[in-house]
């Protein structure tokens, strides 16, 4: 591996990553709407929403503080920053220190927690609401997630997504261990928590108890809103494009090479495309499970992610 | 890659499959659920000994994969659908103990058969991959579904999981035992089935209840 990803590329990726993730959105959404045998609003439907909502004013609740419009900002910026973690079309370590794979988790977590905040600031009785699961769900993924890193890492001795991605190669069915395989799973289940999905959670509705991270926008409007949709958007794209380093870095260009790149965007498109596949049968396929038997749905994960780092260790 | 580091990975990785259809059953919240993972954990130990019979070039192990598809992999889950669908149960599961206990002792048998294999070093030299703790935490994590459930369907389901686990083992260790030895242990599980499958409906027609209340005898 010679050299880096240089700034420039870095900064590219991620503003690739922002202005795809409504698409994926969209695409699930389709999907969705396709297996229902109805015709579905196109795939450029996000688009549009965030459009009208960046053109609207915005109304706040009395009780709100001032922090309360900063929140979609700062959610929105510690998103993309996590977007800037992830290697999108080239292998390797970036050109100048970032930060790895914790450090998207973390700031994926700050994100949230920032999103909570916000709710609670509000004063609304929904938006508590779904503060309070956010953050009841979130503990039990954050962990996993990290352990699932580590059981990958463990092999490549580095939390750096890049490097991961490059250590794993371009062989990487062949490369794939036991281990991998048990990783690979409990991604596959915490997947839906992590982007919000079915059936942990409901991105389609905010009118009923289902909701946890909807529950938390009900108090944004206008430009603020739009801000924390296109975060949700970022967010699922930055762990959809999280699991596809850690997993199949396949396709990801080597050199700095103009067909190189290409092709690595190619393979990201297909990759996040598969992921979005495999999130829209899920959410079509399952019920949004009660709350309280989620802690055993994720603890699924839990195990095959504690498995994973027992067969990498031991 | 040599022909033997194929054979281990295909097998380690088999062996990753196989824990994941056993946390499966451990965890399924409905008893279909844990009879489709017992079936899948069925098929992945066939293509397991087909895996083995290839490398070996062993004609009884191919006997015994093929055994083990038509027996565990088609004809039990089978069987248990049908006793399912005679019952008309469908969230027959019932723990004893909290799902999170179980869960919290589930981790803790996979750490420890992985700890425990460690400590054996020289002989698990000489052994497939890692299919010593796997086959381990298999069995005793099928022990621990029959343990910690009341109903018969659930336990029927973790005495297969647990067998599988033993024959995992067995298969991976000596590299295909003799032929007799496993159609006399397929024979048995499908004796052991039939049997149970019996009880369980003998008992539900006739007293209706079920094995967990049978806790009494009466002279």
């Amino acid at each position: 591996m010679t050299g880096g990803r240089p700034l420039g590329l870095v900064l590219l990726e991620m503003t690739l990553l922002v202005l795809l993730g409504p698409l994926v959105t969209g695409t699930i959404q389709k999907l969705k709407a396709r297996l229902q045998c109805r015709q579905g609003a196109g795939v450029l439907q996000p688009y549009r929403d965030l459009a009208k909502l960046l053109r609207k004013s915005t109304v706040q609740a009395d009780t709100a503080s001032g922090f309360f419009r900063s929140i979609p900002v700062l959610v929105l910026a510690a998103t993309i920053a996590a977007g800037a973690l992830v290697p999108v079309v080239r292998a390797g370590p970036p050109a100048f220190p970032l930060g790895d794979a914790l450090m998207l988790l973390g700031l994926l977590a700050l994100a949230r927690f920032l999103a909570a905040v916000g709710a609670l600031d509000a004063g609304g009785a929904f938006g508590g609401m779904g503060a309070s699961r956010e953050m009841t769900v979130a503990p039990l993924v954050e962990p996993v997630l990290m352990m699932v890193v580590f059981s990958t890492a463990a092999a490549a001795g580095t939390t750096e997504l890049g490097t991961l991605a490059a250590h794993r190669g371009t062989s990487w069915i062949l490369a794939w261990r036991a281990a991998d395989l048990l990783g690979f799973a409990a991604m596959l289940v915490l997947l839906p928590a992590e982007t919000g999905r079915i059936p942990v959670d409901n991105p389609d509705t905010h009118l009923e108890l289902t909701m946890l991270h909807e529950g938390m926008l009900l108090e944004h409007s206008g430009p603020g809103l739009g801000c924390m949709v296109l975060a949700s958007h970022t967010r699922q794209i930055v762990t959809l494009g999280f699991v596809a380093a850690l997993f199949f870095p396949v396709g990801l260009a080597d050199g700095a090479s103009a067909i190189g790149l290409l092709l690595g965007a190619g393979a990201f498109a297909a990759k996040v495309l598969a992921l979005a596949t495999y999130l829209g049968l899920v959410e079509s396929s399952y019920g949004k499970l009660r709350f309280f038997r989620l802690p055993q749905y994720l603890a699924i994960g839990f195990v095959c992610a504690l498995a994973a780092l027992a067969l990498r260790i031991l | 890659m040599s022909a033997a580091e194929t054979v281990h990975t295909i097998i380690d990785d088999l062996g990753a499959l196989l824990l994941f259809t056993m946390i499966l059953i451990v965890i399924a919240s409905q008893i279909s659920r844990a009879i489709y993972a017992v079936a899948a954990q069925s098929l992945f130990i066939a293509i397991a000994g087909g895996v083995l019979a290839m490398f070996t070039g062993n004609v009884d192990l191919w006997v015994i994969a093929g055994v083990t598809l038509a027996v565990k992999a088609i004809m039990l889950p089978w069987v248990l659908h049908w006793v399912v669908r005679r019952m008309n149960v469908r969230r027959e599961v019932e723990p004893v103990i909290p799902d999170a206990a179980t869960i919290v002792l589930a981790v803790a048998v996979v750490v420890m058969s992985f700890d425990l294999s460690t400590s054996l070093g020289t002989v698990r030299q000489a052994i497939t991959g890692n299919a010593l703790p796997v086959g381990i935490a298999l069995t005793v994590l099928g022990v621990l579904v029959m343990a910690t459930r009341k109903t018969a369907l659930t336990q029927m389901v973790g005495l297969f999981a647990s067998e599988n686990g033993i024959f995992f083992t067995a298969m991976a260790v000596t590299q295909g035992m003799p032929l007799i030895i496993e159609i006399g242990v397929s024979l048995d599980v499908i004796l052991a089935a039939l049997v149970m499958t019996i009880l369980v409906l003998r008992v539900r027609s006739t007293v209706d209840a079920d094995i967990a209340d049978l806790d009494r005898l009466r002279g």
